[in-house]
Formats: structure tokens, C-alpha cells, sequence
């Protein structure tokens, strides 16, 4: 089995762009990456680009934090709904956590998180 | 995130979620083994130090040491032993998502509807039967999300159904009798709690948390991010 190369995917976060696989073979987006496509079993997955904006469909607040991450409480952490078929649980920035609403509009905002990871972070479209 | 969706959807209360925590306080009040015994309200619950928004500390299962073990044998082997035995009428198993990010819908688990479901079917019994239940309750919206699942009451109402004590000791629904992860103990793999609670009460040794006529029971757990299910129904040696 092929594994799976994820520098695309890296590359595009820290250029500002959130990449998602699409299946040569069954068409199917396909988010997280993944080495092959879950719905047909196909080895062969195209990255392309999705628009790096969505909504918060459910959120918490963080205030006891994993190991690391003491110093950035409270700070919410979002499952993010991108296009609508890319789902992915990232930190939620440039916004009070408290104001944070499920359906709140927010776009990719890659941020250097505390373990120095340029993260897939999001922030409100519009300041709340 | 998945009590804040369940929230979002259906109206649920932080102190519908905190019914939950009392209730289990209320019922490890009458186990001596439980960790945390002492008197613990709604007031008290919402009051503890926020872990993760909407959850409470006392909203989050205990960390503590423990361990347990349970012997299964063949019917005949039963008939020599030293206790009566329960008798397993069902079992099934589960599994959904991997991350919670792909779970379809947060707010319902369909790996636990489906253990229950084909567990009962097993049975030839409906939930409505069953005199007792032990399921797995590492945070409050776990035991809301498995009730709906298992068909205790329907999906959303889980908030509602657990009001006015109907969980605790006197309630409607003997739950987690024996103060459950969130008051009894908790050293990660909690499962197996669940069954010798379980068995306890069909056998009548539950002391002061006796279930009377306890002759039914079910032990629900749930692990990975409420995504994997598994479903014992047990039933009294002469039942």
C-alpha cells in the first residue's frame, strides 16, 4: 500500500490554503488525507484546494488544557464544516472564545500553535 | 463539542447535564466502596471549575485506581459454584467513526443504538423490561446520548427524561446504581463496573442500592470517541 505523502497538505496550510483529496476514480472528496479512498478502496487521490471557509457546526472551551497548551487558556477549539463536506476539528483564533456560536462564518487562519506546528487554525469571517 | 451540538439541536440545560452528576452522587451515597459519597447538588455542579465549556468537573468522570474481573463459565460448571449464577441473554457489538470529526452526527450514536438494538433482539426482551441499567458514563452527555440511543426515551429527550431525579435512587429508571464512573470510580477502563454492578443487583447483594426484584439488567459500555459500542444483557439465576 502506497503510504500516504502529507507535505501537500502542510505546504498548503503554511501558504494559507486548506487542501482536501478528491478520488480519481469514484470522484468522492475525501478529507481527512488519506492513502487510499475510503468509499471505493481506489490508491489514487488528487489534492485540490477548497475554499477555506465555513462554519463552527459545534465547539468547546478549553480551560483544563492538554500538556503544552496551559498558557492558551481558555481558548476554543471548533469542528469546522468547510464546503460543506470537509469536516475537521480545529483551534478557533482571532475571536473571544465566549463569543464563539455554532453556525458562527469562519475562514482558514493558519497559526503557529505551541508545539510550533503551523496549524489549520480558523477566525470569524466577521468580528463578532 | 458533542454536549454544545447536543445543546444547539435540542435546548439541553447544563442543568439537565448536572441532573446526571447528582443522580450518580445520590446512588454512590449508598455504596460504601464509592470515591466521592458526600451530598452534591445542581447548584454544586454548575459551580465546579469549567474543564471543557459546557462541561463541569463534576460534569467529568473520576480518575482514580481500581480493577475488577468477572468468571464465565459453561451452564453445568455454574451449578457447583459458590453463587448463583446471572445467566448472559445477549451481547452485541458496535463501531462508528474513527475521529469525531467524521462521526455523521454528533448527537446521535449509532453504534450504541445498534449493540442495544441487536442485543435486545437477542434477548427476545424489550428495554422496557429490563429492571436495571449500568452504562458507561464518562462525562454527563454520555449517559444522555446512550439513553436516547438505547430507546430509554427518544432522541433529544435525554435532557428531559433525566429531570426531577427520575435516575436517582426512588426514580423511575434505576441508572448507574452504583454511583457510576462520575462518583464510584473510574481508572480508565471502567467496563467492567458496569457488569459487576450488574450482577450484584440480579443477585440481590447491592446492600443499601438493591433494586427490589431486580431480575433484568443491562451494562451499555462506550469507548473511543463515542464511537464504539458494546451491550450485555444479563438476567437472575431464577428468572
Amino acid at each position: 500500500m502506497a503510504d500516504l505523502d502529507l507535505q501537500p497538505f502542510w505546504r498548503g496550510v503554511e501558504r494559507g490554503e486548506l487542501l482536501a483529496q478528491r478520488c480519481l476514480a469514484c470522484g468522492r472528496r475525501v478529507f481527512y488525507p488519506r492513502a487510499v479512498c475510503p468509499a471505493c478502496g481506489a490508491p489514487r487521490l488528487a489534492w485540490e484546494a477548497t475554499s477555506g471557509s465555513g462554519q463552527v457546526h459545534a465547539y468547546t472551551i478549553v480551560h483544563r488544557a492538554p500538556p503544552g497548551f496551559e498558557d492558551d487558556t481558555p481558548y476554543a477549539v471548533g469542528l469546522v464544516v468547510v464546503d460543506d463536506d470537509v469536516r475537521l476539528v480545529a483551534r478557533l483564533v482571532d475571536c473571544d472564545p465566549q463569543a464563539v456560536r455554532v453556525g458562527m462564518r469562519v475562514r482558514l487562519a493558519p497559526r503557529a500553535l505551541a508545539e510550533g506546528t503551523i496549524a489549520p487554525c480558523f477566525a470569524p469571517t466577521e468580528v463578532a | 463539542m458533542i454536549a454544545r451540538r447536543h445543546m444547539h439541536e435540542y435546548g439541553t440545560t447544563p442543568e439537565q447535564l448536572a441532573e446526571v452528576a447528582v443522580a450518580s452522587r445520590r446512588w454512590a451515597a449508598l455504596n460504601e466502596r464509592a470515591l466521592r459519597r458526600e451530598p452534591l447538588t445542581i447548584e454544586g455542579v454548575l459551580a465546579s471549575p469549567m474543564i471543557v465549556d459546557p462541561l463541569h468537573r463534576h460534569d467529568c468522570c473520576l480518575v482514580t485506581d481500581g480493577a475488577g474481573a468477572i468468571v464465565v463459565c459453561s451452564e453445568p460448571r455454574a451449578s457447583g459454584c459458590a453463587h448463583p449464577p446471572v445467566w448472559v441473554l445477549a451481547h452485541a457489538t458496535a463501531h462508528e467513526h474513527h475521529a469525531i470529526a467524521s462521526m455523521p452526527n454528533l448527537t446521535t450514536s449509532t453504534a450504541a443504538a445498534r449493540s442495544g438494538r441487536e442485543a435486545l433482539a437477542m434477548a427476545g426482551i424489550h428495554i422496557e423490561e429490563i429492571d436495571v441499567v449500568e452504562l458507561y458514563d464518562s462525562f454527563t452527555i454520555t449517559v444522555l446520548m446512550t439513553l436516547e440511543a438505547l430507546g430509554l426515551c427518544a432522541p433529544g429527550e435525554g435532557g428531559a427524561f433525566v429531570e426531577g431525579g427520575r435516575i436517582a435512587p426512588g426514580g423511575d429508571l434505576a441508572l448507574n446504581t452504583n454511583g457510576g464512573g462520575l462518583s464510584y470510580c473510574h481508572p480508565g477502563m471502567y467496563g467492567i463496573y458496569l457488569l459487576t454492578e450488574a450482577v450484584r443487583q440480579l443477585r440481590g447483594e447491592a446492600g443499601p442500592a438493591q433494586v427490589p426484584n431486580a431480575r433484568l439488567g443491562l451494562a451499555h459500555g462506550t469507548g473511543g470517541v463515542l464511537s464504539t459500542a458494546a451491550t450485555v444483557v444479563l438476567g437472575a439465576a431464577d428468572g
